[in-house]
């Protein structure tokens, strides 16, 4: 990719942000005020209740880099992925010790056993899981909604308070709103030459689950404004997405783009998956909108059928004009690596090439990595002429 | 009576007679085709240095190689060992380390000086003696040179705790950067994945003062001295680390001939 | 069948399980339930050779599948862990099942069981399947095995959504996916569903539990009357065979000589010294040794919670469908590694081990089944707390090359040394 560096006050903001990451200003002055922060562990944890209970949400992630995880590697054994294992590290170290309530799902095992020995080991007031089942039927989505009926109520009797439809719909359109500028923020990057690139914008995904929604959208607001205006482009030799287990490190996206790759989408919870699908309050209840997306979302591996999943990347593929796509598991992403035999074959059917690297949660994509990535960018090269 | 132990590990044998007093005479040997040969050959050294020559003194031997030994019948296993040895040296001893060639195992040690509870390094070799030696080959110095550079290094280059393979291949990529990596942070990214590795061991099992290091390992400084700094307090390191199992063997092993006697 | 070699991995089966069962009937004091559980063996298998014959369909399905309801439907059912647990430990033939899993790109940190099974399906060694059938509850390999199998096998597939807790709706909901599979098995097997055969089944379900749960108290004896292969044969006649009849001849049979071996103060091992209980399951192929190296330190499996403490309660046999339901929440394995770690799975533990005087646990820690050995650190410290010391194995349970025979008996009888001291 032909980069210089980004000039972008905006975006700067949003990298002090991730820099401070857990202990940002904005938790302290919160913190400060009295009020409350709750960490959640998944995408199918429906933030906007816990908004709308006048509490911020961060999303709980690990060390951004490759670390060593003693306490970790005790606790939840060495055959748990390095995600749950960083985020537990992080967490028994004391590095989230401001947050006043822990929320999972059952998503996958490596998650749910974070949450348990999370609230067995680290001290915390509220914690809760809801059961997310693995399907999209009505049945599917009644045992759902249930679960988020009952997550809700839950809450309203720690707090001691009553989460109104006022406040659900407010949240929705908050939560809605940066959404939709995520949105436009990629939609930018379906041109040929983008004033934004993947590690940037990886940066700004990073800081939108680390911060209050409502300061997050303006500063994004003002960010697209600057993009819009930018004279920066980036530009690689080939158009490639990033897909497979939960990864927020922009460094590993840097050491691609370095290569001369450009990233212009991917398939992460943590970034295209978090904000792809908005809440549609449409003739529902705003509890069971919330509940329907959450569901219905851009789904993570753990979901069955698959084909949902394969059919979207294949759609963003074509969106995106995708030449190649990276795939990266981490060791003991059981679903992930699971459906990697599939989904090489779904891609081989439409002619994209994939490279499916091992990694750990944090990885700055140096040494092996690197050296792969090289030898596919090259082929890939080799394939246009 | 004096009694002897003898501790026969992957790739070396060490053997020590114990007097009333304390190890009055020690041998070593590397392993070969031959192990009876072998391990009788230690024997005799020990009895050498301890100015014995009389043969028929009760033996008892631990390690990984010890089953495969025909003429010595008593045997204990290498824990139960390494708890009675190291109380012998050090009765404060809670938490014992021991680092061998090819495994690295961590011992909890109870008031009487008995095996309380242990863990064994998991199924991988980036924690061991051997993966250190086979680094420093890696990048053409001495395990010595390695271990200085290791405490030199003013930062440390990032080294995969995971896995030896992943870890190789990172190490030669820091060989060959472009500007390489200096040699000094290379060693200490070695040294810290593999004592990060052992501290996470060390972590499963509990870590309970005072914590002692033993095998092979243990002579190594560098290792030491970076453990040392993670830990935040010293490690006892007995004098001649490598005969501890071998120590608690004899002393197992007189143990027995007093019962048998009473 | 679609080759010649497809039968013969089942054919070997059958053969080997009976050439065990006459072993052990000639065997002067040996149990005659272990030869009925030869038996039971040997019909399973024999029951999936000839499903084709008797125009019976084929399900293969995943552990803890509620195949109550394939039996009453007159389907076949295929276990498929077990088929590549006993091609371990009857065949040794698992290293080139799991290298062909390799080959079709499952990683190896997927569970081997679950790649040993698709290099199964891949290989074409044992029948195809004519329906592959899966669920969430254990884990996420099961989970996600599924569709794999389906593409590799051609066959159709359902997959069984089980809900993680048991709040409100979530019973309810299993229900609804248990009608679902029906239907979906009808229209496969253009059969209906047999209710009251469903009825006779749950029935004969409850007949089943309850020998369970006596065998249970009667393995609290000391001496202790099962050995360390006991429990594994105990649990299997679940998985093959629930609420049939060779499952209750198979349990009463050994309920009776437990009853009898306690009368007379017969132990398992002829001196008792350590009571143990194991956690999870040990390398099945290295069971032999393991029974050996028990028997010769007088060392007794008492009691394996995570496997063997049902939860209480019955099952309406005039309400089939939710009593199948009903069933998944009651059975150990649910209790032990489903749900949240802070329901009835440490509790479970710390009782067990009082209850059956147990000297210490052993935790097998299988490497390819992350959330079990999450909870390792949560059990031992419940359990040293109750002055149980534990000791954890990390292992595979059917890959011969994570450890060998010498590694995991110089762990054990550094325990038996350490419990020896106390």
């Amino acid at each position: 990719m032909n980069t210089k560096s980004t000039c972008l006050p905006t975006f700067e903001r949003f990298r002090a942000v991730n820099k401070a990451f857990p202990k940002t200003q904005e938790i302290s002055e919160i913190k400060q005020r009295g009020e409350k922060v709750f960490g959640w562990l998944c995408t199918y944890v429906p933030e906007e209740i816990i908004h709308a209970a006048g509490i911020l949400p961060v999303r709980i992630t690990g060390y951004p880099r490759e670390m060593e995880l003693e306490d970790a590697n005790a606790y939840l054994y060495i055959n748990n992925c390095s995600f749950s294992r960083s985020c537990f590290q992080m967490g028994i170290s004391g590095e989230y010790d401001y947050l006043d309530g822990v929320v999972a799902g059952s998503t996958c095992d490596g998650a749910r056993r974070l949450f348990d020995l999370w609230r067995h080991y680290i001290d915390i007031p509220y914690s809760h899981i809801l059961t997310v089942p693995r399907k999209f039927t009505s049945r599917a989505h009644s045992l759902y909604y249930d679960q988020v009926k009952l997550f809700k109520s839950s809450l309203e009797q720690y707090l001691e308070t009553h989460i109104d439809d006022a406040k659900l719909l407010n949240s929705i359109q908050v939560y809605n709103e940066a959404r939709g500028k995520l949105k436009k923020l990629y939609e930018l990057r379906k041109a040929d030459k983008t004033p934004i690139s993947g590690s940037e914008t990886m940066e700004v995904l990073n800081a939108s689950f680390r911060m209050t929604k409502e300061s997050f959208n303006k500063h994004l607001d003002i960010l697209l404004d600057e993009l819009s205006r930018s004279r920066e482009k980036h530009h690689g030799e080939a158009r490639l997405m990033v897909m497979g287990s939960v990864m927020n490190n922009p460094e590993f996206i840097k050491s691609i783009e370095d290569l001369g790759g450009l990233v212009v989408t991917d398939e992460l919870c943590t970034s295209t998956r978090y904000w792809s699908d908005p809440v549609v309050v449409d003739g529902v209840e705003p509890l069971e909108a919330i509940s329907k997306r959450y569901l219905n979302n851009y789904p993570c591996a753990r979901m069955v059928p698959s084909e949902e999943r394969f059919d979207r990347i294949k759609k963003m593929i074509r969106e995106y004009r995708v030449d190649g796509v990276i795939s990266q598991i981490i060791r003991y992403c059981v679903p992930y690596a699971h459906d990697l035999p599939l989904i090489t074959q779904r891609l081989q059917e439409i002619g994209i090439p994939i490279l499916s690297l091992d990694v750990e949660y944090g990885t700055s994509g140096s040494g092996q990595v690197r050296t792969r990535v090289q030898a596919f960018l090259e082929m890939l090269e080799a394939r246009k002429r | 009576m004096q009694t002897i132990g003898i501790d026969i590990g992957s790739l070396n044998i060490k053997a020590v007679v114990l007097g009333s007093e304390g190890i009055i005479g020690s041998g070593a040997e590397v392993i070969g085709d031959d192990i009876d040969e072998r391990a009788s050959a230690a024997i005799k050294k020990a009895l050498n240095q301890a100015g014995l020559d009389e043969d028929g003194l009760p033996v008892l031997a631990t390690g990984a190689g010890s089953k495969l030994v025909a003429n010595i019948s008593q045997r204990k296993t290498l824990a139960s060992c390494l708890a009675r040895g190291i109380h012998f040296l050090n009765p404060e001893v809670r938490t014992l380390v021991d680092m061998g060639a090819e495994s690295t195992t961590v011992i909890r040690i109870n008031q009487k000086g008995k095996l309380a509870d242990w863990v064994n390094q998991d199924k991988c070799a980036s924690g061991t003696g051997l993966f250190l030696q086979q680094m420093a080959k890696l990048m053409g110095v001495s395990l010595e040179d390695l271990s200085c550079y290791a405490i030199q290094a003013k930062s440390k280059a990032d080294i995969s705790s995971t896995c030896a393979v992943f870890a190789e291949s990172e190490v030669i990529s820091h060989v060959h950067r472009n500007p390489p990596t200096p040699k000094e942070d290379i060693a200490a990214g070695i040294y810290h994945s593999v004592a990060s590795r052992t501290i996470s061991l060390m972590k499963r099992l509990g870590i309970t003062q005072d914590v002692a290091i033993t095998g092979g390992v243990a002579l190594n400084g560098g290792l030491v001295t970076i453990m040392q700094r993670e830990l935040g307090f010293d490690l006892i390191k007995p004098e001649y680390p490598q005969q501890v199992a071998a120590l608690g063997a004899a002393i197992i092993a007189r143990e027995k001939l007093h019962k048998d006697l009473t | 069948m679609s080759s010649a070699g497809t039968s013969t991995k089942i054919e070997t089966f059958i053969q080997t399980a009976n050439l065990l069962s006459r072993m052990n009937r000639s065997q002067p004091g040996a149990r005659e339930s272990r030869t009925l559980y030869y038996r039971m063996l040997a019909d399973y298998y024999n029951n999936i050779h000839r499903a084709r014959q008797e125009g019976k369909l084929i399900a293969a399905h995943t552990v803890f599948f509620p195949t109550e309801v394939l039996y009453a439907m007159d389907i076949v059912p295929m276990h498929m862990e077990t088929t590549t647990w006993l091609s371990a430990f009857l065949l040794k033939e698992q290293s080139e099942l799991l290298a062909k899993g390799s080959e079709l790109g499952l990683a190896p940190e997927i569970c081997s069981p679950h790649r040993g099974v698709a290099g199964m399906f891949a290989l074409q060694e044992i029948p195809k399947p004519d329906v592959i059938l899966w669920s969430n509850l254990i884990c996420d390999n099961t989970a996600k095995s599924g569709e794999l199998l389906m593409e590799l096998t051609g066959s159709p597939g359902y997959f069984l959504d089980n809900p993680f807790q048991d709040s409100p709706g979530e019973l309810d909901y299993l229900i609804g996916e248990l009608k679902e599979m029906v239907t979906f098995l009808e229209e496969v097997s253009g059969k209906k569903m047999n209710w009251e055969k469903l009825s006779e089944i749950i029935e004969r379900t409850n007949k089943e539990i309850d020998l369970y749960r006596e065998i249970n108290e009667l393995r609290k004896a000391v001496p202790s009357p099962m050995n360390i292969s006991g429990y594994l044969e105990l649990i299997s006649a679940d998985y093959l065979f629930p609420g049939q009849v060779q499952a209750i001849e198979y349990l009463t049979k050994l309920r009776d000589e437990l009853k009898s071996s306690i009368l007379n103060k017969e132990g398992a091992v002829t001196n008792e010294r350590f009571r143990l209980m194991n956690l999870f399951i040990p390398p099945l192929h290295l069971l032999g040794s393991l029974v050996n190296i028990f028997d010769e330190q007088g060392a007794v499996s008492v009691a394996e919670p995570m496997f063997t403490r049902w939860s209480d309660g019955k099952l309406d046999p005039s309400k089939p469908l939710r009593s199948v339901a009903q069933k998944s929440f009651l059975i150990p394995e649910r209790r032990s590694m489903y749900g949240p770690l802070k329901g009835p799975a440490i509790p479970d533990i710390v009782e067990s081990a009082e209850q059956y005087q147990v000297d210490g646990a052993i935790y097998w820690a299988f490497m390819g089944c992350r959330h079990t050995c999450a909870a390792i650190k949560v059990i031992k410290e419940a359990l040293n707390e109750i002055d149980v010391p534990m000791l954890t194995i990390d292992c595979d349970i059917i890959d011969p090359t994570v450890n060998s025979e010498d590694e995991v008996r110089e762990q054990l009888m550094q325990f038996f040394e350490m419990l020896e001291d106390r």
